[in-house]
Order: structure tokens, then sequence, then C-alpha cells
């Protein structure tokens, strides 16, 4: 669906069923270069088990009107905005890689709906080398490569999917074109300058969970260790195949450890 | 694995995953109807599209999400789905987004299979065709009309072999925002890869070339993922609620693999013209040697043009390698490792000796078929294309002294040595 922030056409997919305020939501956010369909094989499944789902692309990211945000504290509070425009409440996010520092900063500074945070693949901050951030800018093409092959494990590279007939990392390809000149390098620019994670993360107070991907090549196991140090009692869970692109390359997995921890914190009737 | 794999490499591995139970190397042949479900909300969520997994083999099958996964991976498309042949694939592919009172571009340098799809079978669900020489590429945009929802061809034509303008078409369908949809049969992905160049689907009848072997009949659809649907209303089947799975909108849950998605929920489960599990397991075997396979079929084809062109019993010689073909510079742009191993060619002497040329050789199979590891040859004119009319057949550049030659993997030396009787053959036939 269509509406409008800041007089500006967001998109955002629903997962299959009405967005329902009066519903516990489930708010997906998606990392650098990417958007909603991201969160496809976990979106739906929550739409038809009583949840009001939102994934949202963010600000120039595939549907939604541009320009892409330039920070991650403008991402959380363009995120408010998204949740004020759409009377969300009963909140729980779901988040991946750059999406985790949105929903750090989005949960510390607008804590009142939040009921619970799942960090998928992130770190306490996420810095990105200077290699990736001059090929975002002056070669998107051998960005995404690098993006692409640090981000899916060996089954992304031999173009296994869990749909049959997919090939995750063709797909991500595709979308993340799409999404260029412009958006990834901003991303990955606004990943880079954020350093606002352990005050962040110091102010959460809902339950939070840390699903950590066991071969994940873009967030360094320091930084995810200093997630789980940083964070209110964590749920962890590490799942040990599985690259940096865990909610596609395990999503299986992914979705019974969301199901349980959402189910439990932020029930739907 | 740190880095995107090459062709050869993704022609052997891409899409399986080793067998956790057993470790067998080869990809197994998941004979089965049906599926054992854990729980009843695995099973409903299944059959919702909320997760992957297979539920009936009418729909996906393990083994032939192998095969489609691979082809996925060679073609750089972001999905694929496969099915019963060539023609299944695209008849599927044309329901997907086409309706009653739809119109496509097509060329008129196609598979007669494809051509009487158009012009005789679509025609009575309420779609029409207008035919362009594929050499007109202006031809393309000024037969669009308001209803033009599709464009359509091969990039090596059959029988004719000219070569499509992949970029310049692909830019008529950007402009007008009509898919660009190539039987890419003739080419493979290891000669041309047309997403490359801004086509949006390919069709392959799996069949030639890339099984190579002639066991087994397939077919399958690969999604480039780069097509705009939601940029128009014109594609409802894609960016509309689909009722039967719970008003589902294709283009804003699955983005670049809609419309494979839209085939596998719509014409896999309605109509069914899936792949055997058994034929993907041939496919497969014939896949893992595609570029070893295309490179002899090459090396052949060259030295059989050397000699055809100059041999006595032959009046012309047609293929886009040869510098006096129309279509040789488009050639050398997208297939710069070779043009297909398909030659026409015309015996001297007219029909008849093109008869007896095809009833004396004996190393080459004269049968309906191309891209086979062994060499063919038929008559287009009373076999392939015999089903069009008239009109057509020069249309499409057939004559009736063509042979259609399907270059195969024999020693070069034995072929010309079986083709030398058939023209001697053809030879005795002109002096009487």
């Amino acid at each position: 669906m269509y509406f409008d922030v800041d007089g500006k056409q967001v998109f955002a997919t629903t997962g299959g069923k009405p967005f329902d305020k009066d519903r516990p939501a489930v708010l997906f956010l998606h990392g650098s270069g990417l958007d909603h369909t991201f969160w496809g094989l976990h979106s739906r499944f929550f739409a038809f088990r009583n949840y009001a789902v939102l994934v949202p692309d963010l600000p120039g990211h595939t549907n939604s009107e541009g320009p892409a945000l330039t920070s991650i504290e403008a991402m959380a509070d363009w995120l408010n905005d998204v949740v004020v425009a759409l009377d969300a409440r009963d909140i729980s996010l779901v988040a991946h890689s750059q999406g985790c520092l949105m929903a750090l900063e989005f949960a510390s500074r607008y804590p009142g709906h939040v009921r619970s945070i799942s960090f998928v693949a992130s770190g306490l901050a996420t810095p990105v080398n200077d290699v990736l951030l001059d090929a975002a800018e002056n070669n998107p093409d051998a960005a995404i490569a690098m993006m692409l092959g640090w981000g899916f494990g060996s089954a992304g590279q031999l173009h296994q999917g869990p749909i049959p007939g997919n090939s995750m990392v063709a797909g991500g390809r595709k979308v993340m074109r799409g999404n260029t000149p412009t958006a990834l390098v901003t991303d990955l620019k606004a990943c880079n300058a954020y350093d606002n994670g352990k005050q962040a993360a110091a102010k959460i107070a809902c339950p939070v969970q840390v699903i950590v991907a066991g071969k994940d090549r873009m967030v360094p196991a320091r930084a995810t260790a200093e997630l789980i140090e940083h964070l209110n009692e964590p749920v962890v869970t590490v799942i040990a195949k599985s690259g940096h692109m865990l909610p596609q390359e395990a999503p299986d997995q992914c979705r019974s450890l969301l199901q349980a921890f959402i189910f439990s914190n932020n029930p739907a009737t | 694995m740190s880095r995107f794999l090459n062709f050869d490499t993704l022609s052997l591995h891409a899409g399986q995953t080793v067998d956790p139970e057993h470790g067998a190397r080869a990809a197994p042949i998941y004979q089965t109807t049906s599926y054992v479900f854990p729980d009843t909300d695995t099973a409903s969520s299944i059959f919702n599209l909320e997760r992957g997994g297979h539920a009936y083999s009418r729909i996906t099958n393990p083994t032939v999400g192998v095969l489609e996964q691979r082809i996925a991976a060679l073609e750089d498309g972001s999905a694929a789905v496969c099915t019963s042949s060539g023609m299944a694939a695209t008849f599927c592919a044309i329901i997907a987004i086409l309706s009653q009172g739809d119109h496509i571009v097509a060329s008129t340098q196609m598979y007669g299979g494809n051509i009487s799809l158009m012009k005789n079978t679509l025609p009575r669900f309420g779609i029409t065709t207008s035919f362009v020489d594929p050499t007109d590429t202006d031809g393309f945009r000024n037969a669009i009309q308001d209803n033009t929802k599709l464009i359509y061809g091969e990039l090596i034509g059959n029988p004719g072999l000219d070569i499509l303008d992949l970029e310049a078409i692909a830019k008529i369908g950007s402009d007008h925002h009509v898919p660009f949809m190539v039987d890419a049969t003739f080419n493979t992905p290891y000669l041309c890869r047309c997403f490359d160049y801004g086509a949006n689907m390919t069709i392959h009848s799996v069949t030639k070339w890339m099984g190579g072997h002639g066991a087994a009949i397939g077919g399958v659809v690969v999604d480039g993922g780069n097509f705009d649907w939601g940029a128009t209303d014109k594609y409802p089947t894609i960016t509309e609620p689909y009722a039967p799975f719970s008003g589902i909108n294709l283009w804003e849950e699955f983005g670049p693999s809609a419309f494979a998605t839209r085939i596998r929920a719509e014409a896999m489960r309605d109509i069914g013209p899936s792949m055997s599990p058994m034929n993907a397991f041939l496919l497969l075997q014939g896949i893992e040697t595609l570029s070893l396979r295309m490179d002899k079929h090459l090396s052949n084809t060259m030295e059989l043009l050397d000699y055809l062109s100059d041999h006595e019993q032959v009046s012309w010689v047609n293929h886009p390698s040869l510098p006096s073909h129309s279509s040789h510079d488009l050639a050398r742009k997208y297939l710069p490792k070779g043009a297909g191993s398909i030659v026409s060619f015309g015996v001297e002497g007219g029909r008849e000796a093109g008869k007896a040329f095809i009833e004396n050789v004996e190393l080459a199979s004269h049968l309906a078929n191309v891209g086979d590891a062994k060499t063919l040859i038929i008559h287009p004119a009373t076999t392939t294309h015999s089903r069009i009319d008239a009109d057509a057949l020069a249309a499409a550049g057939i004559t009736e002294d063509m042979v259609r030659l399907s270059v195969g993997l024999e020693d070069v030396t034995d072929i010309k040595a079986d083709f030398e009787n058939g023209f001697r053959a053809a030879k005795r036939l002109a002096k009487l």
C-alpha cells in the first residue's frame, strides 16, 4: 500500500492482509540497498496470524519516494512519522543489519509503543570499509557484488533458496541494482557514521532478542558481541551455518525464533 | 566462497544442496507425487505462499527445483519455472500476463509451433499477434498497439537464423512499458545471456542444447526480475490481488520474481504442464557439460561452414557467422563465442535434390529436433513448418530447397564423409 509521510509517498507491503491499526503490529526493517521483498518469507506469516504487518521501503528505495535519508537518526525519526501516520500501536520491531541501527535509535527515541525488538545479523555499530564505500559511490555493480558475495553464505552463492526455483542472490542483485546510484551509497554512509548505539541500547527497556548468523562476514563478531553486551537481557540464538542474509538463507529457523519471541512478548488474539 | 561463481562451476553445482541424509553427490530423483507435512500449520503456510516448500509435484518438486535454480543461475534470472516442454513454457509465460483482448508483437522467424500458437490457438482465446520481420527493428515499434502486452522473438530465428537486435527491441519495450520475452533455445545462456541486453524473460526448450542428449523433453521460463510491473496498470495478473491465494499481490510480495510466481501459482496449479523428476535429472546431467558441448558444436559448425561454402552441390549456405549473412554484425555483438550450431543450406537441384541428400546420409539423423549431441537434418517446408501457410513460410525465409542442419558433436571428418554420400546421390539425380 501507499501512504503519505511528510508529503512524500511511502510504499509498504502488509503481508497480504489490510493493515489493521487495532491489532498488535509487526514492523519489519530492511538493510542497506534492499527493500520490502527481503522479508517476504516472514511478513505474510505474521499477517495471517492476526498481526498488523508493515514492511516499508525506506525513502528512495524501490517504491518509496526519495531522497534516501542520510543518517540513522533521520531514519528513526522518519519511522516514527510512519508509525504516527498509520496509528500503529503495540509494535514488535524486526530488523536486519542497517535496520537494526534504525530500530535501536527509534526505540530509544520513541519507546512508547514498542513491545519487543528482534535484531537479526546486527552489531552495535556497522562500520563500512573504504573499499565498499568507494565502490558504492563510483561503481555500484561492484559494490553490490561485494555485498552479495560477503552477505550470502555458500547456499546463496550456489543460487539455492528456500522457494523452489528462486535464486536468492540473483533476486537480491535485481533489487539492489534498482536502488542505485544513490540509495545504496547513502545507506552505507549512514551506517558508517552511526555511533550512538551504546547510548541508544542503554535506553531500551522492552524485551529484545538477537539472532546471530554464524557465518556473518558483513558484521564483525566483535560488533555483535558489543550489541549483546549493551542490551538488557537479550535472548540470543546463533544460526551456525547462515551468512549475513539470514532471513533469506535460513527463513524457517528465523521465522520460528521470531514466532516464539513475538507470540510470547506481544501476543495477538 | 566469497564471490560469484563462474559459468562452468554453476553448470555443475548451482541449485543443489548435497543430500543431507545419504550424501549422494548427484541430485537425487525425488520420484514422488506429494510430501508429508510435519504439522498443519506448516501445511497451511506452504499452501498460502507464506514459506517455501513442496506440497505436490505438479507445482514443485525437489529434483525439478535443482534444475530450475541451476538455469536461473546460468541466466542470471531471479527465478525459473520448468515445464513439460518448451511449448508449454511459452504458453504458460504468455497466459501469465495476457488475457482476452490483449496483443503480442512477435518475430516472423520462429519455430513453427510458436507461430501456430500465436496465429491459430491464442486467437481462440482473444489474444492476437502482429508478426514483424526480425530484421526490421522499427517494425516492432510500429506494431505496438494500446493493448500490446508482450514483445516476443527468438534471438536466433528459426530457421532463417536472423538475429534480434536485443538492446534496440528491449528499448522499444521499455519505452512502452511492454516486457520483452526471448526464446533463447538456440543460443543457451552460454552463448548469450539475454537479460544483460535488456530482455525481461527467456524461454528455453531445454530438450535441445541445454539437455543435449535428446533423451528428455522439457521447457523453462526464466524471470529476469528486471521489469517494473508496478509502473503501469496494464498487468493486473501481477499487480492486482489474486483471489485463489487470499488476494495476494504478487508484485508487492515477490518483487523480482513476481512473474515466475504467477506461473507457479496459476499455470502449474490450474493447468499442470509439469516436468517429471526423471526428466529433470536427465536434463541436469546434460547441463553439467553445456559449455564443453557448445564449444564443440561451434567448432564443428565452423568447419562445416567452410566445407559447405566450397561444395559444388551446395547452392547457398546460411549462418550468422558468415560475413554474407544480414545479421553478421548483430551476431558478433550478441554472440561473440559463436552464433549457434544450426546451419541452413540449399542443395543444387532444388526440392528433389534436397530430398535425395536427406535420404542418402546415414550418420546424420533425419528427424524433427535440434540441439542433439548427434547431427540432425530436416526439410522444414514439409515438416517443422508444414502447418503454416505459404505467406508465413516466405516470411520465415523458408524455401523449398532448404535443408536445416543441426551440427552435432561427431568427428567432423565423419560428418563430411557422410554428407558426401548425400551430395553424390543428389548429383546423380540431377544427371537423370
